[in-house]
């Protein structure tokens, strides 16, 4: 983006009523061309909302972190730089860079790095942060020629990958990939010393728009997606298994097959951090079965569920896997060696992300692995990724039994042998009930989302009350699955958030979740924020089944009426805190 | 209005949002309350990007005028 756009990207008007998104930039030098190219970055990524950027005193990167730790804001981007750890780092200051000196920079910079930590660590606590640690390169103080790290720069780079170390194990807190900036952003190009002497801004254009590209992005941390859908000739082997046979696909280097083993090793890391992987292939399922068992493919055919394996349109092995995977095609990625079956599938299911895998092409391969990894990356691993597909496998086995001849959907709950147990705590650290509340759309009381900072806002009003659901029975645990949020006033209830993952579908966990929050409180009736979503179908028609018609706006639910939910056979338990 | 008098415009326009074209041909430090240190300096990045140029610090301190911007822009050697 040229500097010039941004500001025209800025021009654009908006509602009067647009919500703002208030974001404090921190930096030690003048913020000037990089407050602009991040307000217009922001507005990119939240075409709805109002950018207010608000910055600090030049030259006091430190204090004004301290100041941040009590402002209000739903994010904060902070930029530090050399010169921010020691002034005589920069340019601008003349503090001398004799050898003797040399060793109290150091000593300063790594005082200046605890102290810079310490103050991101306490406003994480309230604000999401993303972070920039220093882009720009070192001036040529050091003894030693410029093509030689001497101690100096390597005591430096130590320090700043110290603090890198540490604070990216702090939850809140989003550190720029220096590799990614490298890319984007050539080292060489980054430093525009005429602004610096004559501004005290020292980025050239290029860089700072790069670099709040980078920093907007993490602000809004995009949701990764869920699922892949892969073939498998050509693609996650090489060769046609039908054609060589199953001794001769292969993966390895050998046959001048290694994409495919890496191609498979990603896919092995991301199932392992629950994205579900499932297979759509034009074959004769028994070689794929032989295929599985004889040639020990790296990605382990555990891991992957459904196969769908067929002569068959692949469109419409797409469509029964994102059924047994009950989630939209927008949170799935196709990839195929097939241009044609590509399209194909992009026709019937235009929301996919497809990707052609490149079989003749190493370089373009190893750029599908780094496009995969930015599709599904994630902040966190949590127990809910590590037990999705268990869960999912298992809610393909409840509902086996549950449409088999000799059972009954009541007998099936009965014998479920479920247990579900509720949380009242308000724990802003756990990441969980917040992701349920931005990612759930089928059973959604309203699709209303939450930033990290508007959520840990809401958790510190009083009267907010919110209850995390878990639970399991004897097909396995399927984590934390709802969460009711909202206020309480007396006898009554307002429900602001209800969220029910799909997984936990037809079990009467929302009966169960409603009936002990009405017993918790003692509460007569719970107004619920409804609003009609293109997607909260599900929702939708539990509340039309417990009110008798359907819901509209400003909806409540009385306690009489909870004598019309079924029975739950599941055993409800109330855990004190985790 | 030639090529370089319709890039500058937008420069301009860029920093000047309230301004029409007319009045944006006429713009100068003294004439335009609006242009402070902030707005210089955002000016000078704009039209270094949009021309593709780096403007010496003795050039910049000339430049405080559509008109004289201008003239100075048309006054550099062309590009192959």
């Amino acid at each position: 983006m040229k500097l010039v756009e941004a500001i025209e990207t800025l021009e654009q008007s908006l509602p009067p009523q647009s919500p703002l998104l208030h974001v404090q930039l921190a930096c030690g030098f003048t913020p000037l061309h990089l407050s602009t190219f991040l307000s217009a970055h922001l507005r990119l990524e939240f075409p709805d909302r109002k950018i207010v950027i608000r910055t600090g005193v030049f030259g006091n990167l430190a204090g004004n972190l301290e100041r941040l730790e009590n402002a209000d804001a739903d994010a904060v981007a902070v930029s530090v730089e050399w010169q921010d750890l020691d002034p005589r780092l920069g340019i601008r200051r003349l503090g001398g860079w004799a050898p003797k000196q040399l060793p109290d920079i150091v000593r300063n910079a790594r005082a200046q790095a605890d102290r810079v930590s310490e103050s991101l660590e306490r406003i994480a606590q309230s604000k999401m942060i993303a972070l920039a640690l220093p882009t720009l390169p070192l001036p040529p103080l050091a003894f030693t020629p410029g093509w030689q790290a001497g101690s100096l720069e390597s005591d430096l780079r130590g320090i700043v990958a110290e603090l890198s170390s540490r604070l990216a194990r702090v939850a809140g807190i989003r550190i720029v990939s220096a590799q990614r900036l490298d890319r984007i952003s050539p080292p060489p190009a980054r430093f525009d010393i005429q602004s610096e002497l004559r501004t005290g801004f020292p980025y050239s254009l290029n860089h700072a728009d790069a670099l709040a590209g980078l920093l907007a992005r993490m602000i809004r941390n995009p949701s990764p997606k869920k699922g892949l859908i892969t073939d498998l000739d050509d693609t996650l082997w090489m060769g046609i298994l039908g054609e060589v046979g199953v001794e001769n696909i292969a993966w390895d280097l050998d046959h001048h097959a290694q994409k495919h083993g890496l191609y498979q090793q990603m896919l092995a890391s991301l199932a392992a951090a629950g994205v579900l992987i499932a297979v759509a292939s034009k074959n004769d399922p028994a070689l794929v079965e032989e295929a599985f068992h004889k040639a020990t493919p790296i990605l382990d055919q555990h891991r992957i569920f459904p196969l769908e394996i067929h002569w068959g349109a692949k469109s419409e092995s797409v469509a029964r896997i994102l059924r047994a995977w009950n989630i939209g095609a927008d949170s799935v990625v196709f990839v195929d060696d097939s241009a044609l079956d590509l399209a194909e599938v992009k026709a019937a299911h235009p929301e996919i992300e497809c990707r052609l895998f490149p079989r003749d092409n190493d370089k373009a391969a190893y750029e599908l692995l780094e496009d995969l990894r930015d599709l599904f990356g994630k902040q966190a691993l949590s127990q809910e990724d590590e037990i999705r597909l268990e869960s999912l496998r298992a809610a393909h086995a409840a509902n086996e039994a549950d449409v088999s001849p000799r059972s009954s959907p009541e007998r099936f709950l009965k014998e479920a042998g479920g247990k579900l147990q509720l949380s009242f705590a308000k724990n802003p650290a756990d990441p969980r009930p917040l992701e349920l509340i931005n990612k759930t759309n089928q059973f959604n009381l309203n699709g209303k989302r939450h930033t990290e900072a508007s959520w840990k806002r809401y958790l510190s009003e009083p009267q907010v009350f919110v209850l995390v659901a878990s639970y399991e029975d004897k097909f396995g645990p399927l984590g934390k699955i709802a969460v009711l949020a909202g206020r309480r006033d007396g006898g009554m209830l307002r429900l602001d958030h209800w969220v029910l993952s799909c997984r936990a579908f037809s079990r009467r966990i929302e009966h169960g979740c409603l009936l002990r929050l009405f017993e918790k409180f003692d509460a007569q009736e719970a107004a619920c924020d409804f609003v009609a979503t293109p997607r909260n179908g599900p929702l939708q028609e539990f509340f039309t089944e417990l009110l008798g018609a359907a819901p509209g706006p400003g909806c409540s639910i009385r306690r009489k009426q909870l004598l019309k939910c079924p029975p739950v056979y599941f055993e409800i338990q109330e855990v004190a805190d985790e | 209005m030639n090529d370089a008098q319709r890039r500058l415009s937008r420069c301009f326009s860029a920093v000047f949002p309230g301004l029409s074209r007319e009045q944006i041909s006429a713009v100068s430090v003294e004439t335009t309350e609006a242009w402070d240190s902030v707005a210089s300096v955002t000016l000078i990045s704009l039209i270094q990007e949009e021309f593709g140029i780096d403007l010496e610090t003795d050039a910049i301190d000339h430049l405080v005028s559509f008109g004289a911007i201008l003239d100075y822009l048309n006054g550099l050697p062309e590009r192959s």
